[in-house]
């Protein structure tokens, strides 16, 4: 037989058993898998993803959010730590609260693209619409750091649109400080030249707002013109919001929070996630 | 391979005869190919800086939806894995073909075409990306436009590879060709059916990632291994002058390869809702990769023992035996890291990426380095202008990969302990991860220097800069003892 015909032969056949063992068997097992439904009154489990939810799971998909967040609960049996006592325990994704049980190939039904995740620099998020609100979400989305000083989570406000408030706030508008939304997607505060200029323009009115809280009783002393005081009205400033600004997400920003907010999965118990 | 002295009648005007008309009949495509893999090379490393930048300072670059961290890698990916490396790949393939198979490249303008739509199938996927239609499938980001390019490009490359086998005019087979072979059949069947699998028709939930993991992993160990291995098996021996250490072992090599890599992979997947002998078989496969490793491993190793000198002066070898190197570590290493209890902390980490680096940069892109070093010369005609160029290149990618691969090893693995273990917060991790996020950003910068290094040096060569290929190539140094005569003519 030709040299060549031999190595075609055999690169066929060995391919060809991978393929047919770790592609065709595991298709033949659970393409089409069926929804799960204890008896007939009950809705059945897990539900495809509607509206805004799906339009969501886009935005996830195209801004790879699943390169830092995984979308899978493992088993209590998986991975081990040991405690103070030096007992060894298992499970952590579990007891770190990020689903009820391990997630099971039924909870992703309804997945395309099925984002199960290749790393965790974040938390898993399978779960996390049990976990956090929908303003949370928003605030969290539009600058991780307004939450965690320590997060390395990308600023998302190019999902967000600033602009000139026309008669009342939007109700959707961030609920956040100038110090977040003078320059969005970073942290601003102005330099000691840019500050005096605002304090001699604006200063008695910001001094009066301070001492105007009811909580800042303590401080009917503060003297802005000594640089303690200062600094101590630039920090309540730069937390108060911006005057004829707001920041209100954008169509992806809420589909974005509302995919975050149906992800579900591992909270219905199903039977084959018994461990 | 056949020393000079068992060739009684070996003309050795005649045989130079023959190597340019084969060079020059390669000449166009395969510098196409190559020049475009340097440009996504550049192209890519601009990416990875700014991703790696972007994990310690996340407000570096933040303003845009074009430039988020999660496109930015995804567009890296893409440019490096079907940009460089893949072209790299096509380039090595052709160029080893013609010169092992003695053959002239037939029609070498259709492969004009294949690189043409090779280059707008990576640029399509890199700017789609970053435009917002990355698709979250690592290794398959690519928007789903992309793939008939490259579909295209792949069939035209992989039918030119075999039509040059067939035209062979020398009978011996030697063991680059059976890889390459192996490597352009196997890599357009895995990349269609994954495509196929998970875009066309898209399979039902977890199936998507079974089928993301099986290209994931063989797109390594099916194309970019076995083409940087055929240029290990060619390099090596070529600039030595001596042949391959066992013919038995290349040979054992090359099956147990095809046989067990092609079941690797779904240990990536670890822990996840699948069937969990699908992982187990993996296992299996992952650990079985010791035999062609250390087949290979041997082959190359014992090959050059007692030549090590030699890498004091030659570049091509240098880079070769540098990937050489890196592939028995990072085979090893991988082999072990597929047991369920080293996984179980090391996945979901910086380990894994760190291991990735290892295979993908310090091997493969070493080799294709190493390769280029030697092939491109032949092809131009024109020595490489400077030798200080070579050695920044070479120094700023060996200390680069090795800074990254150590400190995300080292960070990767106490990540994946203490997310292990539910007492320790997320931003507890984050904060330990920062410093050695800050090392792979200095690495960044060097292999990125390295590249800038290389790129201008291939370009001065393509203008003409370098003396014309008289007598012995550049070396970084000058021998102490001439060179000795080439022993394998093709």
């Amino acid at each position: 037989m030709d040299r060549g015909m031999v190595i075609f032969l055999g690169a066929l056949l060995t391919c060809a058993s991978s393929w047919l063992g770790l592609i065709l068997y595991p298709y033949w097992q659970l393409n089409g898998e069926k929804p799960y439904q204890k008896d007939a009154a009950d809705d059945p489990y897990p539900q495809p993803l509607q509206g805004q939810a799906l339009a969501g799971r886009k935005v996830y998909q195209q801004n790879g959010c699943m390169y830092c967040h995984s979308q899978q609960v493992r088993s209590e049996k998986f991975g081990n730590w040991w405690d103070e006592n030096g007992q060894m325990k298992t499970g952590a994704d579990i007891k770190r609260g990020w689903g009820l049980r391990r997630t099971v190939s039924r909870d992703y039904i309804h997945d395309n693209p099925t984002m199960l995740g290749t790393m965790r620099t974040g938390p898993d998020l399978v779960n996390v619409g049990s976990r956090y609100s929908a303003s949370w979400q928003y605030t969290h989305t539009f600058n991780a750091r307004t939450f965690n000083s320590w997060s390395v989570m990308p600023s998302f406000a190019f999902l967000y649109m600033k602009e000139a408030v026309v008669g009342e706030r939007s109700e959707k508008a961030l609920k956040l400080g100038r110090e977040w939304t003078v320059d969005p997607g970073y942290r601003w505060r102005p330099s000691a030249r840019e500050w005096d200029t605002i304090l001699i323009a604006r200063g008695a009115a910001i001094t009066t707002q301070f001492l105007g809280e009811s909580i800042r009783a303590g401080d009917a002393n503060l003297n802005p013109d000594t640089p303690e005081g200062k600094k101590r009205l630039l920090d309540f400033w730069l937390t108060t919001e911006e005057e004829g600004y707001q920041v209100v997400p954008t169509g992806d920003a809420e589909a974005l929070v509302a995919y975050l907010l149906a992800l579900r999965k591992a909270e219905v118990s199903l039977p084959e996630a018994k461990e | 391979m056949v020393a000079e002295t068992e060739l009684p009648h070996y003309d050795r005007e005649k045989a130079a005869a023959e190597r340019a008309a084969i060079d020059g009949s390669c000449r166009g495509p395969v510098l196409f190919f190559a020049a475009s893999a340097v440009c996504w090379l550049l192209v890519g490393s601009a990416l990875a800086l700014m991703a790696s930048i972007k994990l310690h300072s996340p407000s570096f670059l933040t303003s845009t939806a074009e430039l988020t961290f999660g496109r930015v890698r995804m567009a890296h990916l893409q440019a490096v894995g079907i940009g460089w490396s893949s072209m790299a790949a096509v380039a090595a393939a052709l160029w080893l073909m013609c010169r092992l198979a003695r053959a002239e490249l037939m029609y070498p303008r259709i492969l004009y075409v294949a690189g043409v739509l090779w280059n707008i199938g990576v640029a399509l996927a890199v700017f789609g990306i970053l435009g917002g239609d990355g698709q979250s499938v690592e290794w398959l980001d690519a928007p789903p436009y992309t793939p008939p390019f490259l579909v295209a490009a792949l069939g035209i490359v992989a039918a030119w590879v075999v039509a040059t086998f067939r035209r062979r005019r020398e009978t011996h087979l030697y063991v680059s060709q059976w890889y390459i072979l192996g490597a352009v059949f196997w890599f357009p069947w895995i990349y269609t059916v994954a495509v196929f699998m998970i875009f066309w028709s898209p399979a039902t939930g977890v199936v998507q990632p079974i089928v993301n993991w099986w290209f994931g992993h063989n797109v390594l160990g099916l194309w970019f291994t076995p083409i940087a291995l055929a240029s290990i098996y060619y390099i090596i021996p070529k600039v030595i002058g001596r042949p391959i250490h066992s013919y038995y072992l290349s040979i054992t090599g090359f099956w147990a390869l095809a046989l067990f890599y092609s079941w690797a992979g779904m240990h990536h997947l670890i822990g996840g809702p699948i069937p969990a002998w699908l992982a187990t078989a993996s296992i299996v496969g992952s650990v079985m990769m010791f035999i062609p490793v250390i087949a290979v491993a041997i082959n190359h190793h014992m090959t050059m023992l007692g030549h090590f000198h030699r890498l004091k002066y030659s570049p091509a070898l240098r880079f070769t035996v540098f990937g050489a190197i890196a592939y028995t570590w990072v085979s090893f290493q991988g082999a072990i890291e597929a047991l369920k209890d080293f996984s179980e902390v090391a996945h979901f980490t910086q380990y894994t990426v760190a291991h990735a680096h290892l295979g993908a940069y310090g091997f493969v892109a070493m080799t294709f380095f190493g390769l280029f070093y030697y092939m491109v010369p032949r092809l131009t005609g024109r020595e490489w202008a400077n030798a200080t160029l070579i050695r920044i290149h070479f120094w700023c990618a060996s200390i680069g990969i090795t800074i990254y691969f150590v400190s995300l090893s080292i960070g990767g693995w106490w990540q994946g302990r203490m997310l292990n273990n539910p007492n320790v917060p997320i931003g507890n991790i984050v904060n330990y991860l920062l410093p050695y996020f800050f090392n792979r950003s200095i690495a960044g910068v060097l292999l990125t220097i390295g590249h800038v290094a290389f790129a201008v040096s291939f370009v001065m060569n393509l203008a003409g800069w370098g003396k014309k290929r008289v007598g012995g190539p550049t070396y970084f140094v000058q021998a102490a003892t001439t060179s000795p005569p080439v022993l394998m003519p093709y």
